[in-house]
């Protein structure tokens, strides 16, 4: 049963591709409010997973639960145009399954006004994920799910993105599902991490994620300590009860 | 003055919907399809023959039969397109030339139906076509948005819920329909370029889908009203007057677009 304020969950999803299994028993819930990072190494699955919860691949077995009518923003890893497709900025901003008009205030907060008469094509790689985000926004959505938005920027674009999406988190007061490889500034900045190699290895608050066995053995001992010194605001006395950890084995599932 | 009429008014009507589909088969790459669509309506005029129904109608079950095949081989993911494409075109193209000759349709006949004819244009052909034609378009505009999204990235047009399979289905039947109710006009052979050349001559220019579609369908017009007029006029097979046309347009326009670039 969906509890009353969960946007989207996923129960014990399997999914394997070619006899290759890429997510075993796989559950978790996103509520209102949640702001949500997905790591993981490469090939654990962090995309397929968004892309099965999206119901953009099909999962073997489980359930995905949307709450009905849920508005999501997607913002895909990123986006091939075909070049004989003609689409300025202002034109992919108001794209949508029905009618959408430009809105100046969502332009303004993504710093996306000089580029409105710009053709997709021709966006650098830190713009166009501006400008995809701000067309996730322009629906109103409930969720915004982000797959790797900072994966093709330098140090700076990723540091903008991340304060961007924290600003946007907080002034619209909507979910964030975000899939991410920079480790550091994660730890550093969301509320909930999990940690996905196949099966979620671990989830919780960034420190005590970073703490957890499963987590060291994924990212290595280094890793693990640089980010424990992290400094965050978050109150950890609840740390034991909010930190769970999911004792499978990676076999799990493949027989 | 009717008869002059009749063929000008369906041309206007084929351009309408021309223009906007021919983008899709721009963006979508689906030319070949388009020349397989054309190729196959030989198979449907020789059914069209032989159960004694309309060549519009059995043209468009026979299409309709080409889309299903290539969607059904298409997911066993053994061949590529192309060479599916290929292998059912020709199928369709080789076994409608032999059933047409059991029937004993005749050259002069044969000719028409690749090239197309004036004379071939009835009251009849022309509601049909005009029929087709606007209902291909009131279709095509009733699911636009969704449709450019979907060109745009199929990615976020699944995620935000556009029933991409439905929408791929539908310009599939309406690219049927157009090449049934175009081929008395048109013939088989040109079909594709009458849906490719307005839409790559309005790529020169055009900043949003939206111009595109409207400026491909202004082209269309544009080629098929001065093709119509060289076609009566000198008595030549409409079909290749109007490619003709159309390509003049291409060119110019991309020398134009040169110059303009230079100064």
């Amino acid at each position: 049963m969906a509890t009353p304020n969960s946007l989207l969950e996923g129960e014990n999803i399997y999914l394997s591709r070619s006899g290759r299994t890429i997510l075993s028993n796989v559950s978790l819930r996103l509520e209102e409010d949640d702001f949500v990072t997905l790591i993981g190494p490469n090939g654990a699955g962090k995309s397929m997973l968004l892309k099965a919860l999206l119901g953009l691949e099909k999962i073997d077995s489980g359930v995905v639960r949307r709450k009905p009518n849920l508005r999501i923003g997607f913002v895909p890893e990123t986006i091939n145009l075909d070049p004989s497709l003609p689409m300025s900025v202002r034109r992919f901003l108001t794209l949508s399954k029905g009618r959408a008009p430009l809105q100046d205030d969502i332009v303004q907060e993504t710093s996306v006004e000089a580029l409105l008469d710009v053709p997709m094509t021709a966006l650098s790689g830190g713009e166009r994920q501006r400008v995809l985000l701000a067309r996730a926004l322009h629906h109103k959505p409930e969720l915004l799910i982000l797959d790797e938005p900072a994966q093709n920027l330098d140090m700076r674009g990723q540091l903008n993105l991340y304060a961007l999406m924290q600003k946007i988190y907080e002034r619209h007061k909507i979910a964030i599902l975000m899939v991410s490889h920079d480790l550091h500034l994660v730890m550093s900045s969301t509320r909930k991490v999990i940690c996905l190699f196949e099966h979620v290895c671990c989830s919780g608050e960034p420190q005590a994620v970073a703490r957890d066995p499963e987590f060291i053995s994924l990212f290595g001992e280094d890793m693990a300590r640089l980010i424990s010194v992290y400094p965050h605001d978050h109150d950890h006395s609840h740390d034991v009860h909010d930190h769970t950890h999911h004792d499978h084995s990676h076999n799990e599932g493949k027989a | 003055m009717i008869p002059d009429l009749l063929p000008l008014i369906s041309g206007l009507a084929l351009a309408l919907i021309a223009g906007p589909l021919g983008c899709f088969v721009v963006w979508r790459r689906m030319a070949y399809f388009g020349d397989g669509l054309g190729h196959s309506a030989l198979l449907g005029i020789a059914l069209g023959l032989v159960l004694d129904i309309m060549s519009e109608l059995s043209i468009l079950l026979v299409g309709i039969g080409f889309a299903v095949f290539l969607v059904i081989l298409r997911q066993r993911k053994l061949l590529a397109i192309d060479t599916l494409l290929g292998l059912l075109a020709h199928a369709a193209l080789a076994f409608g030339i032999i059933a047409m000759a059991f029937m004993g349709v005749g050259e002069v006949d044969m000719h028409d139906y690749l090239l197309g004819s004036l004379e071939g244009v009835t009251a009849t052909s022309s509601t049909i076509l005009i029929i087709g034609a606007l209902a291909g378009f009131a279709l095509l505009i009733r699911i636009w948005p969704g449709l450019i999204l979907m060109v745009t990235s199929e990615d976020l047009a699944l995620a935000e819920g556009v029933p991409t399979k439905r929408y791929e289905a539908m310009l599939m039947l309406l690219m049927a329909v157009l090449v049934a109710v175009s081929i008395q006009l048109v013939g088989i052979l040109l079909i594709t370029s009458l849906l490719i050349i307005p839409a790559a001559c309005a790529r020169l220019f055009a900043r949003t889908p939206e111009h595109m579609a409207t400026l491909a369908g202004v082209i269309a017009a544009v080629s098929v009203t001065i093709g119509l007029n060289l076609s009566s006029t000198y008595a030549l097979d409409p079909g290749p007057v109007i490619v003709a046309v159309m390509i003049s347009l291409f060119a110019s326009t991309l020398v134009f677009g040169q110059i303009l670039r230079r100064s």
